[in-house]
């Protein structure tokens, strides 16, 4: 432990956070107690509503590893949302981060980025996540992207070919157009790089193709074209869910190793009634309850006794955070699908929920 | 508005008068929908608001307390002591109270979360929620669920039983106001019950814990830190702090007292918990509580408790927003002939102290009216 860590154990009782920063950042934005603040340095066009972010984050940062995913967290009219992103670069020297977000229709973080984020906004990032990272050991690989979900592909790539490629690697990238291709001149200059590398596009919905370029969904005859090698490659796909359940069926069986991420999707809404699983993760438990119920009677009914008052949404004391998962106010049938506190006496559950209970 | 609504209006009455059933059906309808409304509006100007808030208590508490330090220079004393209860009272009120209630739980920041939020006060957040969140917000002037109803020291009512002991009670009155935050942190200890035998000795020191640790903290800062870093010049700051703290628990104390204690509120028997409905719930909050009129100054630094009504029917909507709800809570109250009760902080708070010195003396006990 560091001097300054320990100086920092010493004072902690005495220290409020929310005062900390406070003051803190006057002198600095990105300046916290105990949160990891990041600075937006610039920003620029990616492709079609794509942008990259360069950040550079404060001390709390604790890093990542290439093909991680980070929680970021920005303040969209008043309300902290947050959402997942890919650094879209290998670890920089210089202690910066590269974001690619590409913002989506009814995205409300991602159109904030895109749209409306300056240089000098201040974000919050969480820690890093994911288990699509490098081994040590050199190995022939498969990268499948489809849309954004090139973003921790190029990381891992980036971070491949820092040394010269001592197995075949292969980048099958989707689009829908032309228009929508992030990295153009990355990948081609990469691919020009070294020979062990071939970079395949795909593209959906481009009316003409280019000589090196495909077209349609994923299917075997396309992969067994591209990688007659297929059960010697370790596959990493990253993409939107469908996309990927799909490749998943077609190379799962075959490949030397398969991992998938994919973008999370709303959460599943079940019926009124249906049964769905809350997980308490303070208590390391879960239970099965119906949908529809206010929560508290509905965990109450299973046998567990959370803190609660008036039992009308009056008082706060049932109160906990929501950290995944869709509630309905049932006072006013209002849906809330972002993690954040929740009443349990007036919230019913709609799909699987996280709480912090 | 129908003419029939019109008509329940009877003037001679208004202050006793009580709605139909469906009358109060519709009338907290109307009520549920201004809430709504309001609900779907917060956004970026509420949390501006609110870190504005908390910056003004950051800078004037800091401001303040250097001001303190020049203390032997008396206009230095006398300005910085202004400013640092200024701090205390905007982070009492605006700030910690209604953070407290949850307001800005929609904002998810965890600097502003009502379950974790603490204040610049001896009681500690925890013991707040729960007496005064839950028992005084949820059985708002029931009498035997409300401990805020003369806080177990006063008789305010002439249905609260008259004993010897209440003829002190204009003293009394005036201790609690100067250590107001005191007998707001113990209100829920319950000393009474370790005196007659009830709760050990043992029980209650466990109880006590959390509240002592909190006392230290808040004692060791105002009483030893600052005098300390003021070195030679430690005696102002002491007097300072004191009667900077001072200044916020009369200031408190005033403001509370206005919004349930003044002539013409109501208190309820137990019974009207059983089927009450969101309409009665709503009349019932209005009925026991009562408004300050006055400046922004007075709406901001009374946290707006000044719209206590409001704050009744909406504990957990942004205290700011209750000025321009107020405007439609009072139309509606007028539309259902329910009496809006508001005041200046004068003419409130004398009939505050009426109440103090007249239920001091002995008066007819009147038994709770169960039909109220």
């Amino acid at each position: 432990m560091t001097a300054s860590q320990t100086l920092k154990r010493l004072v902690t009782p005495l220290v409020d956070p929310a005062v900390y920063d406070f003051w803190a950042q006057k002198l600095s934005p990105t300046l916290s107690w105990d949160r990891c603040l990041a600075r937006i340095e610039s920003r620029h066009v990616e492709a079609r509503d794509t942008i990259s972010l360069i950040l550079k984050p404060n001390r709390q940062f604790q890093g990542f590893q290439p093909g991680q995913h980070l929680n970021v967290t920005v303040e969209v009219d008043g309300v902290r949302l947050s959402r997942s992103y890919s650094p879209s670069d290998a670890l920089r020297s210089d202690g910066r981060i590269r974001l690619t977000i590409k913002a989506i229709p009814e995205g409300k973080v991602s159109r904030h980025l895109v749209h409306h984020s300056k240089v000098g906004d201040v974000i919050e990032l969480g820690i890093a996540f994911g288990d699509m990272t490098l081994p040590k050991e050199a190995a022939a690989w498969l990268f499948v992207a489809a849309g954004s979900g090139i973003t921790p592909i190029m990381s891992l790539l980036q971070t491949l070919l820092q040394k010269p490629l001592e197995q075949p690697v292969t980048l099958i990238y989707w689009a829908r157009t032309r228009a929508d291709l992030c990295f153009s001149e990355d990948l081609h200059s990469l691919g020009r790089r070294d020979p062990l590398l071939k970079i395949h596009t795909v593209l959906t919905r481009e009316s003409e193709r280019l000589t090196n370029e495909l077209d349609g969904r994923p299917r075997e005859t396309l992969f067994r074209n591209l990688v007659p090698d297929l059960e010697r490659r370790r596959v990493y796909v990253c993409g939107p869910d469908g996309f990927v359940g799909s490749v998943r069926k077609l190379l799962e069986p075959q490949a030397a190793l398969f991992r998938a991420e994919s973008f999370s999707p709303a959460p599943v809404v079940t019926r009124a009634g249906a049964p769905v699983t809350v997980t308490l993760s303070k208590s390391n438990l879960s239970v099965q309850v119906p949908s529809g119920t206010p929560l508290l009677k509905a965990l109450e009914d299973s046998g567990l006794k959370p803190a609660y008052g008036c039992r009308m949404g009056i008082c706060n004391t049932c109160s906990c955070q929501k950290q995944a998962g869709s509630t309905t106010d049932t006072r006013n049938g209002a849906v809330q699908n972002e993690p954040g506190p929740v009443r349990l006496c007036i919230n019913s559950a709609n799909s699987d929920l996280t709480l912090e209970l | 508005m129908t003419s029939s609504m019109t008509n329940v209006l009877n003037r001679s009455q208004k202050k006793v008068n009580r709605p139909s059933d469906d009358q109060l059906a519709a009338f907290g309808a109307e009520l549920d929908a201004l809430r709504e409304r309001t609900l779907a509006d917060l956004g970026e100007r509420d949390a501006r608001y609110i870190r504005r808030i908390f910056a003004a208590v950051r800078y004037t508490e800091v401001i303040g307390r250097g001001l303190l330090f020049f203390g032997l220079f008396p206009p230095a004393w006398i300005l910085g002591t202004l400013l640092l209860g200024i701090s205390k009272i905007l982070d009492n009120m605006e700030l910690g109270h209604n953070v407290m209630h949850g307001q800005y739980d929609w904002m998810n920041d965890p600097h502003l979360n009502g379950k974790t939020f603490e204040w610049d006060l001896v009681g500690t957040g925890d013991h707040w929620r729960k007496t005064h969140n839950y028992s005084h917000h949820t059985y708002t002037n029931i009498k035997g669920m409300d401990e805020d109803i003369g806080y177990g020291v006063l008789r305010l009512f002439p249905e609260q039983r008259w004993r010897p002991f209440f003829l002190g009670q204009p003293i009394y009155a005036i201790i609690f106001a100067l250590l107001f935050q005191w007998g707001v942190a113990i209100q829920d200890l319950r000393f009474g019950k370790f005196f007659n035998g009830k709760k050990s000795g043992k029980e209650m020191l466990d109880e006590m814990k959390p509240f002592l640790k909190k006392t230290r903290r808040q004692l060791i800062k105002d009483y030893v830190i600052f005098p300390l870093l003021a070195g030679p010049f430690f005696v102002p700051v002491i007097l300072g702090n004191l009667v900077a703290n001072g200044m916020r628990n009369l200031w408190t104390y005033t403001i509370i007292f206005c919004g349930h204690f003044t002539a013409d509120v109501q208190l309820f028997p137990k019974s009207v918990l059983k089927d009450e409905t969101r309409g009665h719930w709503y009349f019932r909050q209005i009925r026991g509580s009562s408004n300050l009129t006055g400046s922004k100054l007075l709406h901001v630094m009374s946290g707006n408790l000044s719209h206590q009504i409001e704050h009744h029917l909406f504990p957990d909507i942004p205290a700011h927003r209750y000025a321009e709800m107020s405007v439609e809570v009072r139309a509606i109250c007028q539309r259902y002939g329910v009496h809006y009760n508001r005041g200046s902080l004068v003419s409130q708070f004398s009939q505050v102290i009426w109440r103090i010195l007249r239920y001091s003396l002995p008066s007819k006990y009147v038994p709770i009216n169960a039909s109220a």
